[in-house]
């Protein structure tokens, strides 16, 4: 508004986006450097790149079967939240259901409890109540993916009212006119014109199971981890492998960076509660 | 419009869900509460006893500390990010080349996953591997160390929130920004007033809704803030940085004693609400009063 | 979709004209009748730990503080 010369904005960004980029370089950093050369002194540069790392991560089956859990994990509940938040939005849109924007108020409500609290009795319910004879839902992933929905499906909920809400009504009824079922209705109308919406959410609500680590450090204990635990288990006191953890944490960054640019936007939104639009 | 069964039939999945995993574990950590509950105590039943736990609670000296670092944490984290985040989100409001793609990098550290924001600091801040404490040594002779000073930690951690949270200010600032009409600023230069008189008079006012909504939902955030606290210090030195989540994580959880465990976690997510709510009351307060 | 800021809180919807709508009482904002015993729950449940902190080790029950609660409560609910 006030300055009229450009390059001071340009220069103070820089500034600023270095400040966001160098830790994350650093972290590049570490993670293609052989544990010698790491405690000598601190190199900003890069004089020449060690994939041993890397390859240490991929050829490790402990890691390879978390990676595939939380692959596993986060589609699975992605799939699962994006269903059911579709569905749950289409109830709300259409229907004419008594207390319907309270429901809507409350889903939203459950996004905010603060995990740690709910440890204890996710902890207890899963393996005293929530149990049918000797399978409990403790350690599984079907365990996981159910619970991550409990953040997971308000937000696909909250992001996908505005897409369902934005469909003209008189398209599906038009189609109940021609005698469709709602299955149809809902299958080949409005699915189609949600496409976009439904991406968003999809990816997004994937970003968020994939980077979750509370819940799946507690519930879990063996068959079910997920990469973000593994890489806690790198850090212990007795000596850290300090380039395994980065490959690790590089590997666990790798998705969020590929989407990033995709749904940049809906990002802010999502995280505030809608109360921002990117 | 059609019948309301198939709307009920199309929610249920989704009430069912949140109601197993949201609404049963809220009323089962408050059940369970008032209970003296340890499988591998002397007796491993579950008994009723009355508001005992609570009364540990409230003379638990780690518990009570932990509250204690979670506010100056809370306070000091989002009070910086505030601040940093309305001075970048001004600087965003002039035109330059190129100011998409700084924008987009700004945002970058919001969809990292904590605990690799916690990882990242941690190979930043490491002694003997991180680069901060070698810069810091070379240039001022200051020796940073987060295993043993306390107050370093709890700053390190501030930090690495500031970092990773205050591109959520910045933009939810721009957004309130963008959307003032220009005319009252255009007003009170005419009549002179200096750059403070308009921001303490006519921006800030103006925004305070965006502000309150914005301090709302980062204080839940950092209220939560576990993952990269435990993957940075893991709470330590001591109990520096131990806060509430934290301390659930580490002293609470891995003990067996669950009644106690919950009534610690039963006091937590009363604050929580508490907060929550008086910050919903700030917010909606403006509103009713307007509409008189 | 409206802002989500600008959603009323459930029950306080401006066009609920129903007998339990909100009315103005001596608390500072409009309530309704459960934002009432949500204020008793919260105040009850601060001055029981208060109490178990600093009052129940020099002797009172916390009965007492019960009872307190419970009037404050009649009052905020009635008169708030």
């Amino acid at each position: 508004m006030r300055r009229k010369n450009p390059w001071l904005s340009i220069l103070f960004w820089i500034f600023i986006s270095f400040l966001t980029l160098f830790p994350i370089y650093w972290l590049f950093v570490v993670s293609v450097k052989p544990a010698v050369e790491l405690f000598s002194t601190p190199d900003v540069i890069l004089r020449s790149v060690y994939w041993q790392n890397y390859i240490d991560v991929l050829n490790d089956r402990t890691l390879r079967e978390y990676m595939l859990n939380s692959l596993i994990i986060s589609t699975g509940n992605a799939l699962l939240c994006t269903t059911l938040g579709f569905f749950a939005c289409y109830a709300l849109s259409r229907f004419d259901l008594s207390g319907k924007e309270s429901i809507f108020f409350w889903t939203i409500t459950n996004r905010m409890a603060p995990p740690a609290v709910f440890l204890l009795p996710l902890f207890l319910l899963m393996t005293q109540v929530y149990r049918i004879g000797d399978f409990s839902l403790l350690d599984t992933r079907i365990g996981m993916i159910l619970v991550y929905c409990t953040f997971n499906l308000p937000f696909a909920i909250w992001t996908l009212r505005p897409t369902v809400d934005g469909i003209p009504k008189e398209l599906d009824e038009a189609a109940f006119v021609d005698g469709a079922s709602p299955w149809k209705v809902i299958t080949e109308v409005v699915f189609p014109l949600c496409r976009p919406g439904l991406a968003v959410t999809l990816i997004l609500t994937w970003v968020f199971a994939w980077n979750e680590y509370l819940l799946a450090a507690t519930l879990t204990n063996f068959n079910a981890r997920t990469l973000t635990t593994g890489l806690s288990e790198y850090v212990t006191t007795t000596g850290t492998e300090w380039g395994i953890m980065a490959a690790i944490s590089v590997f666990t960054l790798i998705p969020a960076l590929i989407v990033f640019g995709m749904v940049q936007r809906h990002i802010v939104t999502g995280l505030t509660f809608g109360a921002v639009k990117g | 419009m059609q019948s309301r069964k198939l709307g009920w039939l199309l929610l249920a999945p989704t009430l069912a869900v949140l109601f197993l995993f949201g609404v049963v574990p809220f009323f089962y950590v408050i059940y369970v509460a008032f209970h003296q509950w340890n499988p591998f105590a002397a007796n491993p039943e579950m008994i009723f006893n009355g508001a005992d736990n609570f009364r540990q609670v409230v003379f638990d000296a780690g518990f009570l500390a932990s509250l204690g670092v979670t506010m100056a944490f809370v306070f000091f984290a989002v009070l910086t990010e505030l601040i940093i985040g309305y001075l970048l989100a001004q600087a965003f409001m002039k035109d330059f080349p190129g100011k998409a793609i700084f924008r987009t990098i700004h945002t970058l550290p919001l969809i990292m996953a904590p605990i690799i924001v916690g990882s990242i600091w941690k190979l930043m801040t490491t002694p003997s591997i991180g680069i901060i404490p070698h810069l810091l040594d070379s240039w001022f002779g200051y020796d940073l160390n987060i295993g043993q000073s306390a107050g370093a930690a709890f700053a390190i951690t501030v930090i690495m929130d500031v970092w990773h949270w205050t591109p959520l200010v910045t933009l939810t600032l721009i957004a309130a920004l963008v959307s003032l009409p220009p005319d009252p600023f255009e007003q009170a230069q005419i009549d002179g007033a200096n750059k403070r008189q308009i921001f303490w008079h006519i921006t800030l006012p103006m925004i305070a809704p965006a502000v309150v909504a914005t301090v709302f939902i980062r204080l839940m955030d950092a209220l939560r803030t576990v993952d990269e606290v435990l993957m940075l210090t893991g709470g330590g030195p001591g109990s520096a940085t131990r806060y509430v989540g934290v301390h659930i994580f580490k002293e609470v959880f891995p003990r067996t004693n669950y009644g106690y465990g919950s009534a610690v976690s039963v006091i937590v997510l009363y604050l929580t609400i508490v907060v929550c709510w008086l910050l919903y009351v700030g917010m909606l307060a403006p509103r009713n009063t307007k509409k008189g | 979709m409206t802002d989500p800021l600008d959603r009323p809180a459930p029950g306080t919807r401006p066009d609920d004209d129903t007998p339990e709508a909100a009315k103005p009482g001596f608390l500072p904002i409009e309530t309704n009748w459960f934002d009432r015993l949500f204020i008793s729950v919260v105040v009850w449940v601060a001055l029981s730990l208060f109490w178990f902190r600093f009052i129940e080790p020099m002797g009172p029950s916390i009965w007492i503080s019960n009872a307190i609660a419970l009037a404050l409560a009649a009052l905020i609910i009635t008169k708030g």
